[in-house]
């Protein structure tokens, strides 16, 4: 557990140093929420903003977590601090958990002030129980995202090789995951291959949070899934990322 | 006990053979050598027996540890220097050393800290992110970083390239000491005069394992021009580069007042390598 915290704190201590990468990575999401309500002002009287907002704003605290996780972990294989970390005695699991755990913390700030920023903005109110879910859904997504930050990166050689993984694994989820439309107006094969992201889960349960009629069982089930996903992706990550050559 | 132990080490890259078949023998509190040109497999060796690497065949141990069955007992052994820096550049230079001494639950951290930064001189640097740093000073944050605890094995991936000479010959001096309190070094260079400082020496070309001998002994492969003025005449000859074949020669002029001068030019280990290298190609 030791080393867990000693990579988490050295995580943190980076992102601490590194104030250009810290400020935007918070201060994207920011900006792109009130650029969103710039562009739904424009929409048409009684068009539902809130369908889109938390959906939109889930789905940027997803890309900028897997984003940034994805980069920080190949630049620590082509610096070769990966490799020395390993001959210094971590292991596996120790180097993700640690990632995880400083990572945790990120998350937790980019989606608290995102759900903030949104819900100010677009004047949305949701009973305390319900903004604690929604909570949790954009938190959970930010972990999973993360994880599969992680196990995306053992793929890549390079900074430059996590870019082709934004328009094969990102940005499909925008279209297949019920972010735009309801994933049922799609074709079936379309609908099925949506499942495969978690923003899938996410959307269904905020959309669930935010309806009339939420359904409990739908939301848990979605939270369960989305949490079973970030394990899966754990395990993946913990077995791709190969501590020897 | 040797230190390592290697029989047979092979490792390829697709079609290209980084080591073929190399046998090795390191005893332990020594400085050993390893020179060898870029690309020679110098640092897929270095990593094989860290347990960075898995080789495709043979028999390997490093302190009768099998680096891949018994790594983390063997990492706990062991220091390691990539030739890369390999730091994180965004933190200071104590706060790297801080990270990787954690790893190893170093006591008195704090106080192993400062001693390795003024060793390496970075004291008054301590604080500032690596980044900014020149690429001697990143190499003498990493060799502290893997100085730090104390380890009982020492592997340096060419540890002083583009370090300043004042500083060489401090870290030359360090591991001296080093070896002389039972440390086992492993280093591997291009530089032939730092070759010349250490107990052992082997020569790898393309994955293979030359020659290994002292380094006297290496010089001992080589030729010497040997030049006598006698009677105002110069008389200049090759010899071998052994005492006994200079005494040989010699004796044939035996101590003649007439000799006037005896100039003696051996072949430095440089051309001794650069002449077992090109052998080595022909035979190929």
């Amino acid at each position: 557990m030791s080393r867990i915290l000693i990579v988490a704190k050295r995580v943190l201590t980076q992102l601490r140093h590194d104030k250009r990468l810290l400020g935007l990575s918070v201060m994207a999401p920011l900006l792109i929420i009130y650029l969103l309500k710039i562009f739904f002002d424009t929409m048409p009287k009684g068009f539902n903003n809130a369908r889109y907002v938390m959906p939109i704003t889930a789905f940027m605290v997803h890309f900028l977590a897997f984003l940034l996780c994805a980069i920080v972990l190949v630049q620590e294989r082509t610096a070769g601090t990966l490799e020395r970390m390993f001959i210094n005695g971590f292991r596996r699991i120790e180097i993700i958990g640690g990632y995880v755990l400083g990572y945790i913390l990120l998350a937790t700030f980019q989606a608290m002030i995102a759900l903030a920023e949104a819900l100010w903005l677009f004047d949305l109110s949701y009973a305390w129980g319900d903004l604690a879910l929604l909570f949790g859904v954009i938190w959970l997504l930010a972990i999973t995202s993360v994880m599969l930050g992680m196990f995306i990166s053992t793929f890549a050689r390079h900074e430059g090789q996590v870019f082709p993984f934004i328009p094969l694994i990102i940005l499909p989820s925008v279209f297949l995951s019920g972010l735009l439309i309801n994933p049922e107006q799609l074709p079936t094969w379309a609908n099925w291959l949506g499942h495969a992201f978690p923003l899938f889960y996410a959307n269904d349960a905020i959309q669930e949070i935010i309806g009339k009629t939420p359904s409990s069982s739908v939301i848990w089930t979605n939270i369960v899934i989305l949490l079973g996903y970030g394990l899966f992706l754990l395990t993946l990550a913990s077995r791709t990322l190969k501590d020897v050559e | 006990m040797n230190a390592v132990e290697v029989r047979g080490l092979t490792k390829r890259y697709g079609n290209v053979h980084a080591l073929q078949g190399i046998d090795l023998s390191v005893p332990e509190g020594m400085i050993f050598g390893l020179l060898g040109a870029n690309g020679a497999g110098k640092s897929t060796l270095i990593k094989a027996l860290v347990g960075a690497l898995k080789p495709n065949s043979g028999e390997w141990q490093v302190l009768g540890l099998n680096p891949l069955r018994d790594q983390a007992k063997l990492r706990a052994l062991i220091g390691y220097m990539p030739q890369g820096v390999a730091l994180y550049e965004d933190l200071s230079a104590r706060e790297n050393l801080r990270f990787f001494g954690s790893a190893h639950g170093v006591p008195e951290l704090e106080q192993r800290i400062q001693a390795a930064l003024e060793f390496t001189e970075l004291t008054s640097r301590a604080e500032h992110a690596v980044y900014g740093f020149s690429g001697g000073m990143k190499k003498r944050v990493s060799l502290a970083c893997a100085l730090l605890h104390q380890p009982r094995m020492l592997f340096l991936d060419e540890p002083t390239a583009a370090v300043d000479p004042h500083l060489k010959v401090r870290s030359w001096q360090l591991f001296r000491e080093l070896a002389n309190a039972g440390t086992t070094l492993f280093i591997s260079t291009h530089l032939m005069d730092e070759a010349l400082l250490c107990d052992r020496l082997a020569i790898q070309q393309a994955g293979k394992i030359l020659i290994v001998d002292t380094p006297q002994a290496i010089l001992e492969h080589g030729q010497t021009q040997l030049t006598i003025e006698q009677a105002g005449q110069t008389n200049t000859q090759q010899i071998a580069s052994t005492p006994s074949a200079l005494a040989e020669c010699l004796r044939g002029y035996g101590l003649n007042p007439a000799v006037q001068a005896i100039a003696l030019q051996p072949d430095s280990l440089e051309t001794i390598v650069l002449r077992m290298l090109q052998k080595s190609e022909v035979a190929k």
